[in-house]
């Protein structure tokens, strides 16, 4: 699906428009709020609390990637899409063969899956992981700072007792590699198809 | 698209447009170059997944730490407050069971309460019926929400009376909400059909029966010899004297 648009966040609802600027403070917010809800779910089939943390950081990116491909559906309330998608994530954990033994009682339909959650969306974090899995830690150090953290290359070449110039060097070549990667993906997803 | 680099201007464009940080002018214009340009268009897109693929790792990393801080925090709440809750828990324990044991029920509601075990529920996906209401009222009765089930049910039960999975189920709903009559008599009715509940039903009506007093009414089952609640049965019945 092509998107040419970028998202316009004026739109967005705050807790949204926080989380496309990446803003720790709205995560660590929604973190606290909604974890207990899924660590309860997961607890009552058959997890343990570091499973609840596993399909519930999956959920909120899932959330988030869906704000930032602009594909959230209005009105859409958080804590629900989380509960949701973490619920989904963890029956399909239960049901996997690895847990077969496991004794599943509860909600045993074939889930709704979130209206607003695009059914390719989970495969596309797959794929992003993957092409970030490609770059080595210097390039993580400085894009982070400055995609993830919206820092400018001033405080990241200060940060890191550089010149801005080789900062913005260093960000232009990692970007570069992973502009590259991606090129050898797309030919390898073209030669398969 | 140019298989090699992308050169720094256009890039560094592109990550303005994708990061916001380009002016009503600069952005209008720039719009106008992608609606006009193929391969720009394509360009952006992929920068735009790079500029996600990044901020998704820097997302991971965050959210470990947010989860590692609040695990943190629990654990210090533990170490003083919890402490001196452990304390007054004891205590408070302590006090319930004393209350509990002058107060406790009669020996047929406890015998009750030891061997009701509520029916999990039936597999949606494999549901005795394709109606979605009936599948909805599954969920929410196995999520513990039984006035949503009953409430999905029961006009269902209407229509088909003589259903017996409708008729299980709702005799359920029933007895967890202390409605044991209407249960009895739902339980009655599936106990004297030929369905895969007769049998649990009987069961179920056992407990009632010994539940509400009626000794002669639970014998009257003849679950004694039963193979799978046979053992179970003789056991409540020595308990109650019989």
């Amino acid at each position: 699906m092509e998107r040419t648009t970028t998202l316009v966040t004026d739109t967005l609802p705050e807790w949204a428009a926080a989380l496309c600027r990446n803003d720790t403070a709205t995560l660590r917010a929604l973190y606290k709020m909604h974890f207990p809800g899924v660590k309860q779910y997961v607890l009552q089939n058959s997890g343990t609390s570091d499973d609840a943390q596993d399909v519930f950081q999956e959920a909120i990116s899932v959330l988030w990637l869906s704000v930032k491909e602009g594909r959230l559906v209005a009105g859409t309330d958080p804590g629900g899409f989380i509960y949701k998608v973490a619920k989904n994530k963890w029956l399909d954990v239960v049901r996997s063969a690895a847990h077969k033994h496991m004794k599943v009682v509860h909600d045993e339909r074939s889930m709704d899956r979130p209206t607003d959650v695009s059914d390719d969306i989970e495969d596309r974090l797959v794929r992003l992981r993957e092409v970030y899995a490609k770059l080595d830690d210097k390039c993580r150090t400085v894009l982070d700072r400055f995609y993830f953290e919206r820092k400018d290359l001033a405080a990241i070449a200060d940060e890191m007792g550089v010149e801005e110039e080789s900062i913005r060097t260093i960000k232009y070549r990692c970007m570069m590699k992973l502009r590259a990667v991606r090129n050898v993906i797309r030919g390898e997803e073209n030669e398969a198809s | 698209m140019n298989k090699g680099n992308l050169d720094r201007v256009t890039f560094e464009a592109i990550e303005a447009y994708v990061l916001d940080r380009m002016s009503t002018v600069e952005r209008t214009a720039f719009e106008q170059r992608l609606a006009n340009d193929t391969a720009l268009r394509a360009e952006l897109e992929l920068e735009r997944e790079n500029i996600h693929a990044v901020e998704l790792g820097g997302l991971s990393s965050t959210l470990r730490t947010i989860a590692s801080d609040l695990q943190a925090t629990e654990r210090a709440k533990g170490t003083g407050w919890g402490r001196f809750m452990a304390y007054a828990a004891s205590i408070a324990v302590l006090l319930m069971v004393t209350i509990w044991w002058f107060g406790r029920p009669p020996i047929n509601e406890r015998l009750f309460a030891d061997h009701f075990t509520r029916e999990p529920g039936l597999p949606v996906t494999m549901g005795a019926t394709d109606d979605p209401a009936f599948a909805d009222a599954m969920v929410y009765y196995k999520e513990g929400l039984y006035a949503e089930a009953a409430a999905r049910w029961m006009p269902l039960l209407e229509k088909e009376p003589t259903n017996d999975t409708l008729l299980f189920y709702t005799a359920m709903v029933d007895i967890v909400t202390d409605h044991g009559t209407s249960a009895v008599t739902k339980l009655n009715t599936v106990a004297q059909g030929t369905s895969i509940f007769q049998s649990r039903a009987r069961w179920y009506l056992f407990l009632l029966f010994v539940e509400r007093g009626g000794l002669a009414e639970a014998r009257a089952m003849g679950l004694e010899t039963d193979s799978v609640y046979g053992e179970r049965v003789r056991h409540i019945l020595s308990q109650l004297g019989e």
